[in-house]
């Protein structure tokens, strides 16, 4: 009989020691938004890459913040009359061509946490922008990578030494060094941030939503020689 | 008996329970060695045991057969070497 008690007070531990594992997921999630939300302002001066979506889609519908993003940039002149009906139809094909709205569409309680951080830095700073505002410079992407439990240690060494690699043949294209046009720079480029939305888009909607919007921005940067001297050093 | 009864059942539940701790360790690395082989351009559909051989060091076997040895060399550079 007492070797039955402490079997089940076993049991009962063993339950009670699972359960405190599953809130603190999400709210590591939760807390990991914020914290790189906040995060990013200090590093980074063009502010949080969530904020460009959400910044375009704002000023057109407060309510869905962050759920038609795409749609918001090629549909903001139909929102008038049947505003309430086809948007909702419009963020399933923008779901598949850009893993930045994934996250808002079908992310339960992290992107949901993600949301009410958006708004209010969208209201401050992303409306003087336009809609295609850079959201993210590289040590800002640099930084949040690094902070990001979305992957893992491997993972990130990895991307790392594909980043340098990429940034060491840039480095040899502005110095006229290499023999690689920039045209495939580009694809090599659009390659590597694939891989790394691919990694990010499950486990972090949000950084991947930022990398997303500001491919072109970095891009930009990577492009321009002396935006890159004055970037990568 | 009903001590050795009580020992055993300590041991069962230590075991097991420690086990479910590493368990939990374990998926983190598996999709961590998933991803760095996926990331290497090998080819592994999925990661069904990793062997920590040291620090940064691992054997990776996958559902398909393959055996990749995932570490990081002196220059910190992840190599995914086929086995």
């Amino acid at each position: 009989m007492i070797v039955a008690g402490i079997a089940c007070f076993l049991v009962l531990i063993g339950c009670t020691h699972v359960r405190p594992a599953a809130p603190t997921e999400p709210e590591r999630a939760a807390s990991t938004v914020p914290a790189s939300g906040s995060a990013t302002p200090p590093s980074g001066t063009a502010l949080p890459a969530p904020t460009g979506p959400a910044a375009a889609e704002p000023g057109n519908d407060s309510k869905n913040a962050a759920q038609s993003a795409a749609a918001a940039a090629g549909s903001s002149s139909q929102s008038g009359a049947g505003g309430s009906s086809r948007p909702k139809p419009k963020p399933k094909p923008s779901n598949l061509k850009s893993p930045g709205n994934a996250p808002a569409a079908a992310a339960g309680a992290p992107a949901a946490a993600a949301k009410p951080t958006d708004a209010p830095a969208s209201d401050t700073s992303a409306r003087q922008s336009t809609p295609s505002a850079p959201a993210l410079d590289l040590g800002a992407l640099e930084q949040r990578l690094k902070e990001t439990r979305a992957i893992g240690l491997f993972t990130k060494l990895s991307l790392k030494n594909q980043v340098d690699d990429l940034l060491n043949q840039f480095r040899a294209f502005h110095g006229r060094q290499g023999a690689t046009s920039l045209a495939e720079l580009r694809q090599r480029y659009d390659l590597l941030l694939l891989k790394v939305l691919s990694l990010l888009q499950d486990g972090d909607p949000a950084l991947a939503a930022s990398i997303s919007s500001s491919r072109e921005a970095l891009w930009g940067i990577l492009a321009d020689p002396v935006k890159f001297r004055q970037t990568v050093t | 008996m009903a001590r050795r009864i009580f020992i055993l059942v300590l041991t069962v539940s230590a075991v097991f329970g420690g086990a479910r701790w590493l368990s939990a360790e374990q998926p983190s690395m598996v999709r961590d060695l998933a991803a760095t082989i996926a990331l290497q351009g090998m080819p592994c559909d999925k990661v069904v045991d990793a062997k920590r051989n040291g620090d940064s060091d691992y054997t990776a076997s996958c559902k398909d057969g393959n055996r990749y040895h995932v570490f990081v060399d002196s220059t910190g550079r992840v190599v995914v070497k086929k086995l």
